[in-house]
């Protein structure tokens, strides 16, 4: 379970974020503080879509939120097109705030009650302006109806929208600076089945569209694999596996990452999940266990594990790393 | 369940309807509900919120506000509970019929000992002395189990974690040795791996001990594998019942059809494109007099708009209320007039790509 290691770290293709050895931890008081995050290193290529998956407490959203900086990064540092994010400070950093930007899990809190959508979605060109210096209404206009809002309701209020239209209009006010990136913690976590689909259409639909790269964060599976390209398994602030979202769905070598999948309701019969049963609970992040992270509820844990942090290493030939002394073998089905 | 073997029903529900009076109108939040559950069994009712599945199981709870407007049958174990004199009503609910709820923080008292919740209902609805019902106490923590039950029954709620406060709920709920549990979205405030835990739990439980159980969730996957029977609900109506496997391969309602489909399935690889349900789920102020589903509805005719269809289909077996049910042929045609004409008759415009039936 270590996020030490850069294995996973791609040279050969044009990537555009970059994240290594980070590490954040926030004070509980007494001298005491939450390892929340504690040296992953991964990268996201242009245009892909970068999937974030773990239980809660796991310190995926604290991934998140450090790229943009809305907490205080320890150590390590954010790579993006020649610049160190965690290092940029005042100016420098305002200046590239546009590139990323964030949509959240509850639609309706992360949208200004008091506020007109139209004030909602204009309010980063309001700082910015676009192109021209100065932004339009038809800006707007074409912001809302490129996410499926009618702009004739751009004078209501928030409370006069449903949770899904809500995260459609966070959508648009993400998208209205022209970001490079999308950060999207749980977007779909808050929402009706019936409308996920509808969210998550929007969301593929606006990458094409935009170009967008996005880093897409969820407690569940089904929703990451569908969106994702590539895809990270966190456990207690550590990365245990990374790689390619079929690959990764189809072999999962950690023990980790196949105790999550036959957790799924409804195990689906491509995958293989045996081995993969855990009990116990998930340890103080305050007081994390020393060697593998993962080895209290491991079945497979001998004493290495309770010593060494296993490192990041390539499985086979393929975009798949794990991070394990003692990964599961691919079951011979075939 | 089928109605000829009555003698093993535990529960009847006929025709359940409650509304709310608000100051914008009457919600209609359940209308004429009706099902059956036999002893043992395990029904999963199944919807989106607003569907009317929680209001349904409090409603079987006694738990609803005064306002509101509660008519039709629930007939445990031969008694109307509607009706039950005020002695039977005291040690009915929380003795016989139990429910946990949602989120286990705010159903726990934050300033009692978990040991001393529990004890709580032994102590008034059994009558144990104090000594016995903590005694007690610690043997259900240790049924549902939760490690170290000595030590639990002295810690405070926020001491534990999150799946550790459910199963204090659920031992709570278990104390009396109910014949029936009411479960509303019992794992939906926690993870995956907690979630598999506590549904193992609750099925060893009902094996264990006879007792039947209702699973009100909104994860078609859950009621899939732990339920005998899955009712699907929209807008306050029961739509479409029946076995798990009949309703995942064979669903009827145009309503359960488009949620299979537009639901990410973890076996299609990643990027599939998903079929979303245009709209959203409508008002329950005033609804018009016509299926609730047809302005989402892909299959919806004239005769969809002009009347409420009731439930149809094999008692007991799989019961579905629509004109023109998905599989079938009605519905086929349905389908292939509305994909002619590029519209339903609710204006909704649909095209040749997508769901199919």
């Amino acid at each position: 379970m270590a996020g030490s290691g850069h294995a996973p770290l791609r040279e050969d293709l044009e990537v555009l974020l970059t994240v290594r050895d980070l590490e954040v931890e926030f004070p509980v008081g007494k001298g005491a503080v939450v390892h929340a995050v504690s040296g992953i290193s991964f990268d996201v290529a242009a245009g892909e879509t970068l999937g974030i998956v773990g239980e809660s407490g796991c310190g995926k959203s604290t991934v998140a939120k450090s790229i943009i900086r809305l907490n205080d990064i320890k150590s390590g540092a954010v790579d993006y097109q020649g610049n160190n994010l965690a290092r940029l400070e005042g100016e420098e950093l305002r200046q590239l705030r546009p590139d990323l930007q964030m949509i959240f899990q509850d639609p309706i809190s992360s949208l200004n009650p008091r506020r007109k959508i139209r004030q909602v979605i204009s309010e980063g060109l309001a700082v910015w302006g676009d192109e021209k210096g100065s932004w339009s209404q038809s800006r707007i206009e074409e912001l809302m109806l490129s996410v499926g809002i009618d702009p004739k309701f751009g004078d209501r209020r928030p409370h006069q929208f449903s949770g899904g239209q809500c995260q459609r209009i966070g959508i648009a006010r993400a998208l209205a600076l022209d970001p490079k990136v999308l950060i999207c913690d749980e977007p779909v976590s808050a929402l009706d089945v019936s409308v996920q689909a509808q969210v998550l259409n929007l969301l593929e639909d606006m990458k094409k569209r935009y170009g967008l790269t996005l880093l897409f964060i969820s407690h569940d599976l089904s929703v990451v694999k569908n969106v994702s390209d590539r895809i990270i398994v966190m456990y207690l602030g550590k990365a245990c596996e990374i790689g390619n979202a079929n690959e990764l769905y189809e072999n999962p070598r950690h023990p980790y990452t196949r105790a999550l999948l036959a957790a799924v309701p409804e195990p689906a019969p491509t995958v293989d999940v045996s081995e993969g049963d855990i009990s116990g609970e998930l340890p103080s992040p305050i007081n994390p266990p020393v060697g593998c992270r993962f080895n209290t509820r491991c079945s497979h844990a001998t004493d290495v594990c309770f010593t060494d942090e296993p490192e990041m290493q390539r499985v086979g030939d393929s975009d798949h790393y794990i991070a394990c002394h003692h990964p599961v073998a691919v079951s011979i089905n075939a | 369940m089928a109605e000829a073997s009555a003698a093993n029903t535990q529960l009847l529900v006929r025709d359940l309807t409650v509304r709310f009076p608000t100051t914008r109108g009457t919600v209609q939040a359940v209308n004429g509900v009706t099902f059956d559950l036999a002893r043992g069994a395990s029904l999963g009712i199944v919807g989106e919120s607003g569907s009317g599945k929680s209001v349904t199981a409090k409603t079987l709870m006694n738990l609803l506000p005064r306002t509101a407007e509660v008519a039709g049958d629930v007939i445990f174990e031969g008694e109307d509970v509607r009706r039950l004199a005020s002695e039977g009503r005291e040690h009915f609910w929380g003795v016989k019929m139990t429910m946990v709820f949602q989120d286990p923080m705010t159903s726990l008292n934050p300033v009692k000992k978990c040991g001393e919740q529990i004890a709580e209902t032994l102590r008034y609805h059994l009558k144990r002395d104090r000594k016995t019902a903590l005694a007690e106490a610690e043997d259900l923590l240790a049924q549902v189990g939760i490690p170290e039950p000595g030590k639990r029954v002295d810690q405070y709620p926020h001491e534990l974690s999150g799946g550790l406060r459910q199963r204090v709920v659920i031992a709570m709920a278990l104390a009396c040795e109910p014949s029936l549990l009411i479960a509303d979205e019992p794992t939906t405030a926690v993870d995956v791996t907690v979630q598999k835990h506590l549904l193992d739990l609750l099925d060893k439980l009902r094996e264990d001990r006879g007792m039947s159980m209702i699973l009100i969730t909104h994860d078609l996957g859950v009621a899939r594998g732990r339920c005998d029977e899955i009712a699907v609900m929209y807008a306050g109506r029961l739509v479409e019942r029946s076995a798990p496997e009949t309703l995942f391969s064979d669903s009827r309602h145009p309503y359960t059809d488009a949620l299979l489909r537009s639901i990410p399935r973890i076996d299609q690889p990643s990027h599939t494109r998903l079929e979303p349900i245009p709209g959203r789920p409508p008002e329950l102020i005033n609804p018009p007099e016509q299926c609730a589903y047809a302005p989402r509805c892909r299959f919806a005719r004239s005769d969809c708009l002009e009347s409420i269809p009731d439930i149809s289909g094999v008692a007991g077996m799989h019961e579905f209320a629509c004109f023109h049910p998905a599989n079938t042929d009605r519905g086929r045609e349905a389908l292939a007039a509305n994909l002619a004409q590029g519209c339903t008759v609710a204006g909704l415009e649909i095209s040749g790509a997508g769901a199919s039936s």
